[in-house]
């Protein structure tokens, strides 16, 4: 009648085709985002790390031009770069170039300078996000399709007992147990998703606040170097 | 600068991780499928076995010798029939008829010689070809012992829940009472008869027991039940009533 036999992984394959595709979907999203998390939490934590390293060398009194210099070296070297240090290079460029330009207005050149580091602060935010809004896909919409797929299972095993004169537990449980691996999977796929979505969302934020802070500080810097010309 | 590295690591570790899983759902970690039985809500009630089960071990040795008792018998009703043959026929031809029925006699002897011969090396051929088949026999005799142990404790746990439903908690009823009632039914399920064998010691409770399964009337799921089981077993049914989650 029915098999003894209830491993988790023979009643996956036993499935019915619409929970076994629900299943494969879940699990494919499950992989993608673990892909997310752990790549966004390498980057994220070299951006937090980043942030810290080019302060303290923003901070230990080096000359402004030197610390350009070598980071534009550095990121010429590693084919691009990420973080704080673009936003410092956008702005130092844009201030050095309005600078040297004759009747510089110093207005103008602290307007061109803030202008350029926005762009850059833009720029860098959007890269902090990548992916992110994935991982709250996956988190929100995950259960639902696992408990779909649950909802169909089981409507599934109902519609059996139907059909037979003699209804015992045991004609409706595997089906039953069957369809809430779907809900299973759902929710495996979902807790990890959700969880790191909000830690990043919050270590983005903070990055991100951190950023504008040195965009603020940077500016006022060289705020007093164009008046003091 | 480092995203390709990062992106293959974090490929990696989401391939390594869900593959584990899979190998994990695929190899090792079965749930347990152990099966619950439901506790009726205000009583339980045990079902005394009635007659000591029958092992399957000796259905199979039997059909020989059975053999062996039919031809001996057949022999004799042989005899029989010739003595009565002569009988008859001694006043009319004694001495012509007394050749004859001794060859006949004779003849039917040898045959009966042969035919006994001839069973007993079947016999004998059978009993070494029924070293598998009785062995196969026996588990399948097991098997279905066990089928039909478990269909009867189907019934038993629908004739329980048949009669929790059915039974009203007079108002001493208390906690460590116990009622043995027998109830009788016919192959429709109706109940026939209700007898208490041992009481609680109260008679309301014991009343109240008695009234449930008589209440219940007929238990219309044991219509479709397999004859042979029924007679050995739902015959007569001893069903011991006491009382559990009470709150007194």
């Amino acid at each position: 009648m029915i098999e003894e036999n209830l491993s988790i992984w023979s009643l996956i394959v036993n499935a019915s085709v619409l929970v076994q595709v629900v299943m494969g979907i879940l699990f494919i999203a499950s992989a993608i985002s673990w892909v997310m998390i752990v790549q966004r939490g390498i980057f994220l934590g070299a951006a937090q790390r980043g942030f810290r390293e080019f302060e303290d060398a923003f901070w230990s009194g080096v000359d402004l031009n030197s610390l350009y210099r070598d980071l534009t070296q550095r990121a010429k070297e590693d084919g691009g770069s990420d973080g704080i240090e673009n936003v410092f290079r956008a702005g130092f460029r844009e201030f050095n170039r309005l600078v040297q330009t004759d009747k510089a207005d110093p207005e103008a050149v602290m307007e061109g300078t803030d202008r350029a580091m926005r762009v850059a602060l833009s720029r860098e935010d959007e890269k902090l996000n990548i992916s992110l809004p994935f991982l709250a896909s996956v988190a929100s919409v995950s259960p639902y399709i696992g408990l779909f797929g649950t909802v169909w299972g089981i409507m599934n095993s109902f519609r059996g007992l139907a059909m037979v004169q003699q209804a015992t537990l045991a004609t409706v449980a595997p089906g039953i147990s069957e369809a809430l691996i779907a809900t299973a999977m759902g929710l495996f796929a979902a807790i990890p998703a959700v969880i790191a979505y909000n830690r990043y969302a919050a270590m983005v934020e903070s990055i991100n606040s951190s950023y504008e802070t040195f965009a603020e500080e940077f500016s006022s810097i060289l705020h007093r170097q164009v008046h003091a010309h | 600068m480092g995203s390709f590295l990062s992106y293959s690591v974090a490929i990696l570790v989401s391939l390594a991780l869900h593959l584990g899983l899979l190998v994990l759902l695929f190899v090792g970690w079965h749930p347990e499928t152990t099966k619950v039985m439901m506790q009726p809500q205000y009583i339980e009630a045990k079902l005394v076995e009635l007659a000591p089960k029958k092992t399957a071990q000796p259905k199979a040795k039997p059909i020989p010798q059975k053999a062996k008792v039919d031809e001996a018998r057949r022999k004799r009703e042989e005899k029989l029939r010739a003595e009565k043959k002569r009988q008859q026929k001694l006043a009319a031809d004694k001495k012509a008829l007394e050749k004859k029925r001794q060859q006949e006699l004779d003849e039917k002897k040898r045959l009966a010689e042969e035919q006994r011969r001839r069973d007993e090396q079947e016999a004998e051929r059978k009993r070494i070809e029924s070293e598998f088949a009785e062995q196969l026999a026996a588990e399948q005799a097991q098997i279905n012992a066990q089928e039909d142990e478990r269909m009867a404790n189907s019934y038993r746990q629908l004739i329980q829940q048949r009669l929790s439903e059915n039974w009203s908690r007079p108002p001493s009823a208390r906690l460590g009472m116990e009622t043995l009632i027998r109830i009788r039914l016919v192959p429709t399920g109706r109940v026939v008869g209700v007898t208490i064998l041992t009481s609680s010691g109260d008679s309301a409770f014991d009343r109240s027991v008695e009234q449930a399964a008589l209440k219940v009337e007929q238990f219309a799921e044991l219509q479709g039940m397999d004859p042979a089981l029924f007679e050995r077993k739902f015959r007569q049914v001893d069903v011991a009533f006491s009382p559990e989650d009470l709150r007194l």
